[in-house]
């Protein structure tokens, strides 16, 4: 097991950089659709939806490229298992208000239900989780 | 023995995440610094210009993007092509009803005694640059209607999803 353990983790940080520039990169291209996803979360206000529909993306771009270059390790993950966390928050209180919204997590084009989308989410948390042992590792 | 204690340390890390943070959101905010300004410029408007400004404020169009749009198209929500009327006819989304921006006091009682008050509408004009589709959206809020969204992408956004238009003339 412990032969493994590296390999595993550098799975982790690679994966998980790579989800997160994928993502990131989606929502850039179509930064109005992805404030219309938000605000189909009525969670905040029409400038605030904006906002963060402009700058996730490159938030979640930024920290993923320095996973896969293997720099600011732990950052990027503490960063991305973060958003993971909020976005999780996000979803739990779509389910409570029962909405039936698409989370937009990776764009508008591909739609998936709040449910599978948390289940996806904590599966990222594991990652992030890999990733950021990974960082500490190595003196990176 | 100076081994452990960085490893240890969430000092670092959340600083460098902070750090994140800031950089990508500057990044963000120059990329879509006019996207944004025109959202603010619009807040603006709908602010000063109505003497009910607290009510409306609370009732500004939604935006939507194209996979909303075309989620809604099936619940019978009515398109309107805020277009010139020229535009609407060498193409437009398939159903859509044409309602140009200018002739809007002119057509609006025809609309309003067709169309029944809680019908969802999504306006649409020539994408991002045209502002036509939201001012006729703010009007139809203001004449009734309960649901009206506003599809930003507009007729380019939908032709770039390689969907089909209707009534298309060479």
């Amino acid at each position: 097991m412990k032969r493994y353990l590296p390999h595993l983790l550098l799975s982790c940080r690679l994966a998980l950089g790579a989800i997160f520039v994928y993502a990131g990169l989606l929502k850039a291209l179509d930064v109005t659709s992805f404030a219309g996803s938000i605000a189909n979360y009525q969670l905040l206000p029409e400038l605030l939806n904006y906002l963060a529909a402009a700058t996730l993306p490159y938030i979640e771009m930024l920290a993923g490229s320095l996973l896969l270059i293997r720099r600011h390790v732990r950052g990027a993950a503490l960063l991305l298992g973060g958003l993971t966390g909020v976005f999780m928050i996000a979803l739990a209180s779509v389910l409570i208000r029962g909405l039936d919204i698409d989370c937009g997590c990776f764009g508008v084009a591909a739609p998936t239900s709040a449910v599978t989308a948390l289940w996806r989410n904590a599966g990222l948390l594991l990652l992030a989780a890999g990733a950021f042992v990974d960082g500490g590792r190595r003196s990176a | 023995m100076s081994d452990e204690s960085p490893k240890l340390s969430l000092v670092r890390p959340l600083v460098d995440a902070a750090l994140m943070v800031v950089v990508g959101s500057l990044i963000g905010l120059a990329v879509n610094g006019r996207l944004l300004w025109e959202v603010l410029e619009r807040h603006a408007l709908s602010r000063n210009d109505e003497p009910v400004a607290e009510e409306l404020a609370t009732r500004l169009p939604l935006p939507i993007g194209l996979e909303e749009l075309r989620g809604l198209l099936p619940a019978n929500a009515l398109l309107i092509d805020a277009r010139h009327r020229e535009s609407y006819r060498r193409g437009h989304l398939p159903g859509a009803r044409n309602l140009p921006w200018g002739d809007a006091g002119k057509l609006l009682p025809a609309l309003r005694d067709e169309i029944p008050p809680q019908t969802t509408l999504v306006v649409y004009c020539s994408g991002y640059g045209c502002e036509d589709s939201f001012l006729l959206a703010q009007r139809l809020l203001q004449d009734g209607y309960r649901d009206v969204r506003v599809f930003e992408g507009g007729l380019p956004a939908w032709q770039a999803a390689g969907l089909p238009l209707e009534g298309v003339r060479p």
